[in-house]
């Protein structure tokens, strides 16, 4: 079997697999496909996710569905003003062996599991919202003098509520752009509503099976990373990212306005590694712009900071991307 | 089908995509900013078609014109020729055919070197390669006529109508010149034309001479008013002329052979020998005055003629009526016989095949020759012999009636008397219409000669003129004769007349008053030195009788006449003085008289070829006297 067959297999078996893991969360989470797909990439792309909505959309039922499906450890923390660091990367305690001797024994937290939902993030305090700063970043935790490596595939899942803005912590700019996707869950449709209203009020229930194991997502994880991106469309997704930087030549008229701090080049990363990801979901081998322009929106609208101006005019950021995509040629010379 | 060959494949459609696409945007936007050029050049044209503008503004609208179809082209050229992305004909395709970026994936992974080529790259290329063949360039970058090209069409089309459409503008275009250049003669020709006119009408009987001197005033008139060009004048001369000339020449050598022919029988006659002599000389009223006489000798019983005298006298008249036919008889009997011999040489000619001998051919040319003269002859004496139709039927009566009273034959003198009257009336008129004939021909020579003497000939004979009539002229004008005396002047004619001024232009002056109908009434203002007045003057002397005659006084009227002894001023210093003073004076007369009369009698005695009688005749005209 030549190299090119192995590779067409390869995508043919993740495309099989996410299909899999698809239609085995599809038996408990009613439509948000393209919030499903989101949390898909984050993983499979080694990164976490933001998932903002109001509550009662399914958020910790689709991850808790997620992490069954792929039979990953998962962890569910609910942020509270009152939550302590310490409270989820865990905490030293004095163990007494049956021998009698004592000695410190770290106590690992919610944060060392495979999947790890952060429920109302902004509801903790930056320093609570920082531990996990490094957990996100390192997939480790450092407690005193000692490191605590968290196991792979690691990924988080947090989630924030956009109404109750009363008594929370914003998540400050360097958390934010730790997250690879901001996701925003919306409202299901009429026959969406009907189907979870079926499903939950009755005596309906669906077991999660693990369709996946670790060993596929890691598996999958690196074919991901070894998608080739043909040079424009990297160039077109830098292009993009440059245009959100309001003091940039591509700058759009809204960004001028309205922006106060573009993305970062975790941004364009995240464009181009969504970008991948959804052609291998499409059975593609390599990402086209087409893709970029797809995984524009949940990968930037989080890292793109509005001024003054346009928290006053409550311009969106998606509606700056809008505008940067529909102005941002595909080509240039 | 080898990678390499699919990938080139790949490539050329890609490529030629992209040429699609350049053409494309070069097409829309060429159509998009056409109408701007079209309405431009519409208004322009409108602009030009309709307000007529100066050539400055006309070139200015038209080059802005230029430069915008200029610009426009360049527009379009940019266009299609501006800088691209490496691989837009390849987007395009991918678009269109909905590949998902796999042909610009497949062109950019393509470019790598094979050996660093990941495997998912080589996949990507074959799952590109499998679509080439259904790869449509043309379909994914059509040449689609952009709506706009509707516009184009209608603004077109009106550009179109515009330029066909005529506009008739009226424009005021500043009358040309004249060509018109009028016949102009000095004012001294034209007075002595006026004088020679005067007198044949005063001299015309005829009444078709005399519409022929008025046709000739009125062409002097008309050349003085400078209302005829040079073509025009000679036009009206030659119709003159020839009507003047139309039959009569043949008419006057008609009678003349008639009339020798009389005196050639009558001269045989001692008695009738006066009458003969002044007829062989044309002397038609001598000869009436003879015949007359004759008549009166005849009808003289004291002193009858002798027998034999009436006898030859009977016999002269007899064939003197019989002149005519007799002649007229003989010269038919001449054509008759020549005719004959033709007649026979033309049947010799006949019988030979068409051949004569060179001695018979040349007898028969003479014959020809002969036979026309004859014809001319036998005319002429037919027309002889209607003139002289009368003369000759009284001259039969008078010799019939003389053979039995010499009373009636009397008679029949006296009625022939009459008709030689007659007829010396007519040849009167022919003079006159002869005389007239010289005057024209005289007025096409002067005009002639003056219109090849150019200005300067023109200026020179209106000096002398002005000389000839005893005035100085300035350079730049003339005097006028408003002195007081009339001249036979009518002053309110005057003649306008353009001469050249001293800075070379033509200034308008006051010429000779052109008026021939008798003395002027004298002015009773003395005249100043400037030119004269269009009138003459109105006022009198308040003592127009003079002065009352003093009864008182011893006075009685005295006449003194001086008698003409011969002697006064030689001729040298007569002619020495006109040239001073002017062609004027008594004394001038005379002798201009003198030497005329014998130029005119050297002339008419010698043979001076025409050319110089002209040149003589003219230098007597310039030189005449004037009042």
């Amino acid at each position: 079997m030549s190299d090119t067959e192995r590779a067409r297999e390869s995508i043919e078996r993740f495309q099989k697999q996410i299909g899999l893991l698809r239609e085995e969360i599809g038996r408990v989470i009613v439509g948000n496909r393209s919030v499903v797909d989101g949390v898909l990439t984050c993983m499979l792309a080694g990164s976490h996710a933001l998932l903002e909505g109001v509550p009662g959309l399914g958020k910790t039922m689709l991850v808790r569905t997620l992490a069954e499906a792929v039979g990953l450890d998962f962890s569910r923390i609910q942020f509270t003003p009152d939550l302590m660091p310490a409270d989820i990367i865990g905490t030293t305690v004095i163990d007494e062996a049956a021998s009698g001797t004592q000695r410190f024994e770290f106590r690992k937290g919610p944060v060392f599991a495979n999947i790890v939902l952060a429920d109302e993030v902004n509801r903790a305090t930056p320093k609570t919202q920082s531990a996990l700063l490094e957990a996100m970043q390192e997939h480790r935790v450092t407690v005193g003098t000692k490191t605590y490596e968290i196991g792979e595939p690691y990924f988080v899942l947090a989630t924030q509520n956009p109404l109750e803005m009363e008594g929370t912590y914003p998540l400050p700019e360097a958390q934010l752009d730790r997250f690879f996707f901001k996701l925003q869950v919306p409202f299901p449709t009429r026959q969406e509503l009907h189907t979870i209203i079926e499903r939950t009020t009755t005596g309906h229930h669906v077991e999660v099976n693990a369709v996946l194991s670790r060993a596929d997502i890691v598996s999958m994880q690196e074919l991901v990373r070894s998608v080739p991106v043909a040079h424009s469309v990297q160039d077109y997704a830098i292009r993009v990212l440059q245009a959100t930087h309001p003091d940039h030549e591509e700058a759009t008229e809204k960004v001028r306005r309205f922006v106060r701090t573009g993305a970062s080049p975790r941004g364009a990363q995240a464009m181009l590694l969504a970008s991948k990801i959804r052609a291998l979901f499409e059975g593609r081998f390599a990402p086209s712009i087409d893709d970029v322009r797809a995984s524009t929106a949940p990968a930037l609208r989080h890292r793109i900071l509005l001024n003054f101006e346009g928290e006053a005019e409550g311009v969106s950021t998606d509606a700056v991307i809008d505008e940067i995509l529909e102005q941002v040629p595909e080509s240039k010379a | 089908m080898s990678e390499r060959s699919s990938l080139a494949g790949l490539g050329r459609s890609a490529r030629w995509t992209g040429v699609r696409l350049r053409l494309g945007a070069g097409l829309r936007r060429g159509i998009v900013w056409l109408p701007a050029v079209l309405v431009y050049a519409i208004g322009a044209l409108t602009v030009i078609k309709v307000a007529t503008p100066s050539n400055a503004v006309e070139s200015a609208l038209l080059g802005i014109g230029a430069g915008m179809l200029l610009a426009w082209g360049a527009l379009v050229v940019y266009t299609i020729w501006s800088r691209r992305a490496p691989n837009h004909g390849a987007h395009c395709l991918d678009r269109y055919h909905q590949l998902q970026g796999r042909l610009v994936n497949a062109l950019e992974f393509a470019r790598v070197p094979a050996e660093r080529r990941s495997p998912l790259m080589r996949a990507a290329i074959d799952d590109a390669l499998e679509k080439v063949g259904t790869l449509s360039p043309s379909k994914a970058a059509p040449l689609t006529i952009p709506k706009e090209a509707g516009i184009v069409a209608l603004l077109a089309a009106g550009l179109v109508g515009i330029a066909l459409l005529e506009v008739r503008v009226l424009r005021y275009v500043p009358p040309t010149a004249s060509s018109f250049k009028p016949m102009v003669m000095t004012a001294d020709d034209l007075e002595l034309f006026r004088d020679l006119t005067t007198e044949l009408e005063q001299q015309g009987k005829d009444a078709q001479t005399l519409a022929a001197v008025r046709r000739f005033n009125q062409l002097i008139e008309d050349i003085a008013e400078r209302r005829l060009d040079r073509r025009e004048v000679f036009k009206r001369l030659a119709t003159l002329e020839k009507d003047l000339t139309k039959a009569g020449e043949a008419e006057r050598e008609a009678t003349e052979e008639g009339l020798k022919g009389l005196a050639h029988e009558l001269e045989k006659s001692d008695l009738s020998k006066p009458v003969a002599e002044a007829l062989k000389e044309q002397r038609l009223a001598d000869a009436e005055k003879a015949m007359r006489e004759l008549a009166e000798k005849l009808k003289n019983k004291r002193t009858p003629p002798t027998k034999a005298e009436l006898d030859r006298l009977r016999r002269a008249l007899e064939r003197a009526s019989k002149a005519s036919q007799a002649k007229n008889q003989s010269l038919l009997e001449q054509k008759e016989a020549l005719e004959k011999e033709r007649k026979r040489l033309l049947d010799k000619k006949k019988k030979q095949d068409n051949s004569l001998s060179a001695q018979d051919q040349k007898k028969l040319d003479q014959l020809d020759r002969q036979l026309e003269r004859l014809d001319r002859e036998t005319q002429k004496s037919k027309r002889s012999a209607e003139q002289m139709s009368e003369l000759d039927r009284k001259l039969a009566e008078a010799a019939r009636d003389l053979m039995k009273a010499q009373g009636a034959s009397a008679e029949d003198l006296q009625s022939a008397a009459q008709d030689l009257n007659r007829m010396a009336k007519e040849e009167m008129t022919r003079q006159q219409k002869e005389e007239l004939l010289k005057r024209l021909q005289e007025m096409r020579e002067i005009l002639r000669q003056q219109g090849a003497g150019g200005q300067q000939r023109m200026q020179r004979l209106m000096r002398f003129g002005r000389k000839a009539r005893g005035q100085s002229g300035g350079p730049g004008g003339e005097q006028g004769g408003g002195k007081g005396q009339g001249q036979g002047v009518r002053p309110g004619q005057i003649t306008p007349m353009l001469v050249p001024g001293e800075g070379g232009g033509e200034i308008p002056m006051a010429g000779m008053g052109q008026g021939s109908q008798g003395a002027g009434k004298p002015g009773d203002q003395p005249g100043g030195g400037g030119p004269g007045g269009k009138e003459w003057g109105t006022g009198h002397d308040a003592n127009v009788g003079g002065e009352s005659t003093e009864l008182k006084g011893q006075t009685k009227d005295v006449v003194a006449a001086g008698v003409d002894t011969g002697e006064g001023t030689a001729s040298s210093e007569v002619i020495y003085g006109a040239a001073q003073r002017g062609f004027v004076g008594r004394g001038y007369q005379k002798v201009y008289t003198d030497y005329q009369t014998v130029a005119e009698r050297v002339m008419e005695q010698d043979e001076i070829p025409p050319g110089y009688r002209f040149y003589v005749r003219r230098y007597f005209q310039l030189i005449r006297p004037r009042e």
